[in-house]
């Protein structure tokens, strides 16, 4: 998505409010838990819906 | 952090070198004692504690080894706890203190303490034993007078390390929540 909007990690981690360590940790699926507010930040700045970002992986078949 | 709790907190931290270095020498004292009752009996009455178990010896040699080598892990298993609360007191870092190595101290701690309480218990119920036999034992009470206070705070600090360690998993995911 981001490279669909032409965005880097620094873009859009000031147009998010996050730091680029915990974009980073959300980019490479780290993290543990995501707020809705991020959720929406990251929606808003990328011009998409939750589940073009968002993939459900069931952990036994990972 | 307040300036009351920062001055307790060093307090407490040279109070446990204090400690330390007391217990060691203890623990050092009992082992020179050990070697000169078995070689040296004669020197005995000059060392630390004037801890005679020559009798003993004479009389049963697998008594006295028995009870012995109880005196010797007690006193060096709380020279080793005092030393893992230093290096607990001297890493951590009171601002971030819910990571694994404090958890894995603490645990530590519960289980040193635990020991010790276990092993001076039993040791007491074998000097009452000795006694029974005819052996004198009522200078050994020093070593395991307390055993029942370590097992006490053996298992409530086991408790709180438990609790720790949840602490820990739940900081863990709240780092990794963006």
């Amino acid at each position: 998505m981001m490279a669909k909007r032409k965005m880097s990690l620094n873009e859009l981690s000031e147009k998010v409010g996050l730091t680029l360590s915990n974009l980073s940790i959300l980019k490479t699926g780290k993290a543990k838990a995501i707020r809705f507010s991020t959720l929406e930040a990251i929606c808003n700045a990328l011009d998409c819906q939750p589940g073009d970002i968002l993939e459900y992986v069931n952990d036994k078949k990972a | 952090m307040s300036k009351t709790n920062n001055l307790v907190f060093w307090s407490l931290y040279i109070l446990a070198w204090l400690i330390f270095v007391g217990l060691s020498i203890e623990a050092g004292g009992l082992i020179v004692n050990f070697f000169f009752s078995v070689y040296k009996p004669e020197f005995v009455q000059n060392l630390y504690q004037k801890l005679d178990l020559t009798e003993m010896y004479k009389n049963s040699r697998l008594s006295f080894f028995g009870i012995y080598s109880f005196i010797l892990s007690i006193s060096i298993l709380k020279a080793c706890l005092f030393y893992i609360v230093i290096r607990l007191m001297h890493k951590m870092n009171l601002s971030k203190p819910f990571n694994t190595f404090v958890a894995r101290q603490i645990s530590q701690i519960s289980y040193y303490t635990l020991l010790i309480g276990l092993l001076s218990y039993i040791a007491r119920q074998l000097a009452k034993n000795l006694m029974h036999h005819g052996f004198a034992t009522h200078n050994l009470n020093q070593f395991w007078a307390d055993s029942q206070a370590f097992i006490l705070m053996g298992a409530v600090l086991y408790i709180i390390a438990t609790i720790f360690k949840k602490g820990v998993d739940i900081q863990n995911e709240n780092d990794l929540t963006v």
